[in-house]
């Protein structure tokens, strides 16, 4: 009697990158149910310079549980993308404990300090925002890339943002970063393509603060831009041809099939779920 | 490591590297730390971290699976350790890198850091032997008999160099033998996935016996005598080769082979030198032991206790072949175990249920309407209703069915008053024309059965069919005239003068090639014919609104659907000339002038029909092709379909043979069937049936292929005047009663019902759908007071106009040359057997055990073959002659002289036609088939006007 269909991931093992809460919550808890293995690396602390709350050691632990649920094995790491140490051990972790790496999903990023013109923005603010957005993909990748290539099999996922296509009004520094990372999406995966790993990026919309993964970044997106907060997903809304907000299982479920072999010979491409926005 | 331009996961498999145990603990993950880095240090090993899991109950067992089968990293420590704690308890899984410690020891690591076993006093095992079975490890419920120390299977013991935990694998892997069919497999390379099937197997099964029964059904699947089976050591992997001759003791008798790993990522039927199916052990002090992460092998079997785990890739292996092989291997375990003096090959696949299941998978009993009268009354029946019908057409020649009826009836009566009556035969040898079918409905009238001749056969052979078959009467030929019979017969419109025909009484004889070197008449009665019809008019719709063509010859039985398909349903029969029948595009426009709805083809013919079509702007009104007489390569229709739909026009390959009425089985075609390359050839006609039956004249399962027997309405009287060879094909059926023909064609039934038709078993060939016994053709030769010594050869060709024969002959001093006994092969045999070349030699080359080593036969000589004491004539002059000379040779691939005759060459009608389009495409004449045949030679041809017809 054949056995049921394994999850679409089952017997794989994937690396999130600000998997606290918000995109990386819905990209973990969905690779999860098809069977994925786990590590779940976020900063799980605030940032003197990030003007808003990040990731929390309690918001990592409880996404690493709700995707033990599932029956995988989910190893919260307590990392910064910008300390490449922590980078390395977290990688390390996950080659001791499986065996090998599938998927890295480069899902953290910071959205403010933003909301003011180019000149105003301070060198520290500038570099701040760069090591997170865009050289702290770039240290996952080059700790991760060596270990795909000798597996001849892997899936990178840059969680990038419409911001990487389109410019935003007093976003300068997000949307240099998120350019930034599309351009090393390109470049990486023609760096990897002989060897079968795979490196695409993702572009989501404006993404609604759903309460399941505690996502919070359209909130602070509308605090940088002075929008007020309570009525900030309708101003946002009104932005959308298909006059909604996107939903994050629909980002994780685009990084899902990235992920997965259905997607085998998908590499280099820039994928956007904005419901239509970046194509007005 | 070597790049594998693969999908992902399968450039190397590091699985295999390792093996894996789980067992229950108790505890806090504390004090399983502890135990465990004990356990290790006492076997030299380095601590390690152990990672602790909590996981949801439910999913435990899952997770658990998991975290075996995940493989250690190249260059990282030898053991992973991972607790798995849940709410039931917790499980300790082990990973370890083969090697530092064999299959028990890790059982044995396992319970000691579970806490479950003591390691005071006991060494630890090393390698290779019984340990201690630990309190609380799973029971053996195969070991009840054993002693408590001993949880591995006693016959284990016997081979050398074994130990619990490895795996022999069964594999079907070439031997310098033989690896056999592997198709029965019936894995779907597009859907390449891993699969599990878990039975069990009666109390007392070790590994060796398991091995054994896996390879016993293997050979019976495969239709071989040996097969290879793999196993894994401690060392690594092994084969064992498994002769179904002997018995469990011979086996047990034979060390396993070291062999290579199956090459990894190459699951989808990875042909030998590989093992193909895997048997391992899995029996441990642990709770749950894997041998490998990994199965080695497309299909692996682990066995624990009694039960079995099948592992499979569904690229390879059907999930329904795998439970069907467990289901065998388990019958054979049983009367293995029971007799151990039994052979492997002798043990039974089926159970009484089975077997009876099988024996009807083959065709459903069918009981036809009971038929009265004979094939003549039921034509006289449709001139009583549609007497003005037509019934009969050869150009401007028309006969109504009345007038059909009334012309039989005046030959019958002449017949009868020559002596030709109920028991005996009429040879009928007439051109093509109204008059020979109702010659032969006139035979059949006089209650007597003809025995068709084709004029244009050699004389010899002639002489030959009307010896042998000992008839009453020859009509036409040297016999008597269909005139002579007309005039002197009288109207017998009422049928007052029919003799007493029933369905028992013989319709026919037709002559087939005959393996014995000599052809041999096949004898059908009426009932057949009325079956054949009766089985196929509703489901095919043929009634009196069809023309059909009357296409091949008299002597070839396809033509006896033709005749009575036909005149049977009340339809207008169109009896095609000679020359048309070699001129498809000739043969194009007759279908369209008599509007014919049901054509009968063999694919060779039906290829050139379509290339016709596709030259003409004019469409056919075809309803219904049927193709019979060799092998159809369906690929070929799809050009056809997208011409004439499915909807339109119905296509029906037909297998079938002479010795069971023309047709067995049908496939209604469709462009899935055609993409795919089918060889099924459908169910039985209803009425007919099919057994698929292996040397020993056992049943095989679905899948397997063997010997196609046939069985039901169609089975012929026998071999006229033959009763030994009548005996030896023409058996008693076992199973069903009655009498079924061994048809020497190779086939497997597939689980639907269908039959796949596979070629032949022996030396028939079939070339341009005639049936050819190369042992004819030998025998002829043989005869031949210059021959010493005989090789016959088909070069099948890339293209059916390719397929020739080739004869090689060792010559007796001061013979003649071989052109001469080509000439006088020619007189005996009908031209598509005469070989195109004749090659002398002065040995055969034989192989070592004195058969003929056809490999090693050099090309044939394709030198031409002039007439003795002819010089050598280069004189067709140049020019257009020469063009036309030169593109000759080319076609026939030998040297042409102006006086050679084409067909004497090997030419046959399909490299005619290559002929005409090569000089039409090189501007040098535009000629039709008809020309050739009248002008055989390049010199005859030159002088031909190239463009009347």
């Amino acid at each position: 009697m054949p056995e049921p269909t394994p999850g679409r991931l089952a017997g794989r093992t994937a690396i999130i990158t600000g998997a606290a809460r918000g995109l990386g919550r819905a990209c973990a808890t969905a690779f999860a149910a098809q069977g994925a293995d786990l590590v779940l690396v976020d900063v799980a602390h605030d940032l003197p310079d990030v003007p808003y709350p990040l990731g929390s050691a309690s918001q990592l632990a409880h996404t690493a549980k709700l995707c033990a649920e599932h029956g995988v094995a989910a190893y919260p790491v307590e990392a910064d993308v910008r300390d490449p140490e922590a980078v390395r051990a977290a990688v390390a972790l996950c080659l001791d404990r499986f065996g090998r790496i599938d998927v890295l999903v480069n899902n953290a990023g910071i959205a403010a300090p933003s909301g003011k013109p180019v000149h105003e923005i301070s060198e520290a603010e500038w570099q701040l925002m760069l090591d997170v957005d865009l050289s702290g993909p770039w240290r996952m990748v080059g700790a991760v890339g060596a270990v795909m290539c000798r597996q001849r099999a892997g899936s990178i996922v840059n969680v990038a943002s419409t911001a990487g296509l389109v410019g935003y009004r007093h976003f300068a520094g997000y949307v240099a970063a998120k350019h930034g990372l599309v351009g090393l999406t390109r470049a990486a995966a023609l760096d990897y393509a002989p060897l079968k790993v795979r490196v695409n990026a993702l572009c989501p919309g404006s993404v609604r603060d759903d309460p399941y993964v505690e996502g919070r970044m359209l909130a602070e997106i509308a605090r940088s831009l002075e929008v007020p907060v309570a009525e900030h997903e309708e101003t946002f809304v009104q932005a959308q041809p298909m006059n909604a907000l996107i939903e994050p299982d629909s980002v994780a479920q685009a990084a899902l099939w990235l992920a997965s072999d259905e997607s085998s010979q998908v590499t280099g491409s820039v994928i956007t779920v904005d419901g239509g926005f970046t194509t007005r | 490591m070597s790049s594998r331009p693969q999908t992902t996961r399968q450039h190397s498999d590091p699985g295999r590297s390792c093996h894996s145990a789980a067992v229950a603990v108790a505890g806090d993950p504390g004090e399983v730390a502890a135990r465990l880095a004990a356990a290790l240090a006492r076997r030299g090993l380095d601590a390690v971290r152990l990672w602790v899991d909590r996981v949801p109950a439910s999913m435990a067992a899952a997770r658990r699976a998991a975290e075996l089968a995940r493989p250690l990293p190249a260059g990282g420590p030898p053991v992973r350790a991972v607790l798995l704690r849940h709410d039931d308890g917790a499980d300790l899984v082990l990973v370890v890198r083969r090697g530092p410690l064999t299959g028990r020891a890790l059982g044995e690591l396992a319970a000691e850091a579970a806490g479950i076993a003591s390691p005071a006093g006991a060494e630890p095992t090393a390698g290779p032997g019984p340990g201690d079975r630990p309190e609380g490890a799973a029971p053996d419920p195969a070991g009840q008999s054993q002693p408590a120390g001993q949880s591995q299977p006693a016959g284990q013991a016997e081979s050398p160099g074994t130990a619990a935990g490895e795996t022999a694998g069964a594999g079907a892997a070439d031997d310098g033998e033989h690896e056999g069919d592997t198709a029965w497999r019936g894995g779907n390379p597009r859907a390449d996935r891993t699969g599990s099937y878990a039975f069990v197997v009666p109390a007392g099964t070790d590994r060796l016996a398991l091995t054994g029964a896996v390879g016993a059904v293997l050979a019976r699947f495969g239709g071989v005598r040996r097969v290879r089976v793999g196993t894994l050591l401690d060392e690594g992997p092994a084969v064992v080769p498994v002769a179904v001759d002997g018995t469990l003791r011979a086996l047990a008798a034979r060390p396993a082979d070291p062999a290579p790993w199956p090459a990894a990522g190459r699951a989808p039927d990875a042909g030998p030198p590989e093992a193909v199916v895997g048997v391992l052990t899995g029996d441990s002090p642990a709770d749950t032991y894997l041998p490998s992460l990994t199965p080695p092998w497309p299909l692996t079997l682990t066995l624990r206790g009694t039960a079995v785990t099948c592992d499979f890739r569904t690229g390879a292996w059907a999930a329904e072949v795998v439970a069907a092989v467990a289901r065998y291997v388990t019958r054979v375990l049983e009367q293995l175990l029971a007799d151990g003096d039994r052979a492997l090959g002798d043990c039974d696949l089926f159970d009484d249920a089975e077997r009876d299941r099988v024996a009807a998978l083959g065709g459903a009993t069918v009981d036809l309407p009971e038929p009265t009268g004979g094939i003549h009354d039921r034509v006289a029946g449709w001139a009583r209703t549609t007497p003005d019908a037509p019934a009969v057409s050869y150009g401007d020649d028309r006969l109504t069915y009345a007038q059909l009826d009334a012309r039989a009836g005046r030959i019958a009566a002449a017949l009868r008053a020559r002596g030709c009556g109920p028991g005996t035969r009429v040879g009928v040898c007439l051109e093509r024309s109204v008059d020979l079918v109702a010659a032969l409905l006139g035979v059949l009238r006089a209650g007597a059965a003809y025995v068709p001749i084709d004029p244009t056969y050699p004389a010899e052979r002639i002489r030959y069919t009307v010896e042998d078959s000992r008839v009453t009467l020859l009509v036409g030929a040297d016999g008597v005239e269909v005139d002579e019979l007309l005039a002197d017969g009288t109207d017998d419109a009422a049928g007052t003068g029919a003799a007493a025909v029933g369905p028992d009484d013989p319709a026919y004889v037709i002559y087939t090639s005959g393996s014995t070197g000599r052809p041999k008449g096949v004898q059908v009665p009426h009932r057949n014919v009325l079956a054949l019809v009766a089985a196929t008019q509703d489901d095919l719709g043929l009634g009196p609104a069809d023309t059909w063509t009357m296409f091949h010859s008299s002597a070839f039985d396809f033509s006896v659907w033709e005749i009575w398909g036909c005149l049977l349903t009340g339809g207008h029969l169109v009896v095609v000339p000679h020359l048309v029948v070699r001129d498809p595009a000739e043969f194009h426009t007759l279908l369209r002038a008599e509007r014919v709805t049901v054509l009968n083809q063999t694919p060779s013919a039906f290829a050139q029909l379509v290339d016709a079509d596709r030259r003409s702007a004019h469409r056919l009104g075809l309803r219904l092709v049927v193709f019979g007489g060799e092998p159809l390569d369906a690929g070929m229709l799809t050009g056809w379909f997208d011409r004439y739909p499915e909807r339109d026009c119905r296509l029906v390959n037909m297998f079938g043979i002479t010795e069971t009425t023309v047709h067995v089985t049908a496939q209604t075609m469709d462009r899935g069937l055609a993409l795919a390359g089918t060889r099924s050839v459908g169910r039985p006609l209803p009425g007919w049936y099919v057994h698929v039956l292996d040397p020993a004249g056992r049943l095989l399962p679905p899948g397997a292929a063997g010997e196609i027997h046939v069985g039901g309405a169609g089975v012929a009287d026998g071999y006229l005047h033959r009763d030994e060879l009548t005996a030896q094909r023409f058996l008693p059926d076992p199973w069903r009663g009655g009498r079924m023909y061994r048809s020497g064609d190779r086939g497997r039934l597939l689980p639907d019902g269908r039959l796949e038709h596979l070629g032949r078993l022996d030396d028939q060939v079939k070339i341009r759908g005639y049936r050819i016994e190369l042992d004819e053709i030998r025998q002829v030769l043989l005869d031949d007071p210059d021959v010493l010594a005989v090789a016959v050869t088909v070069d099948t060709g890339a293209e059916a106009a390719d397929a020739r024969l080739h004869a090689y002959v060792v010559l007796a001093d001061g013979a003649d040359p071989p052109a001469d006994l080509r000439r006088r092969v020619a007189r005996i045999l009908p031209g598509y057997m005469v070989p195109a070349t004749v090659t002398p030699l002065p040995a055969l080359p034989l192989t070592a055990n004195g058969k003929l080593d056809a490999a090693r036969l050099p090309a044939p000589d394709a030198r031409p073959l002039p007439a003795a004491g002819e010089p050598a004539d280069t004189g067709a002059g140049t020019g257009r002659a020469e063009r036309i000379r030169v593109v000759w040779e080319r076609v026939l691939g030998a040297e042409v002289g102006p006086e050679d005759n084409f067909f004497d060459l090997g030419g046959n009608s399909l490299l005619a036609l290559r002929l005409l389009r090569e000089l039409r495409a090189q501007g040098l004449g535009e000629f039709t088939p008809r020309h050739l045949y009248v002008h055989p030679t390049v010199r005859a041809l030159v002088g031909a006007t190239g463009t009347e017809r």
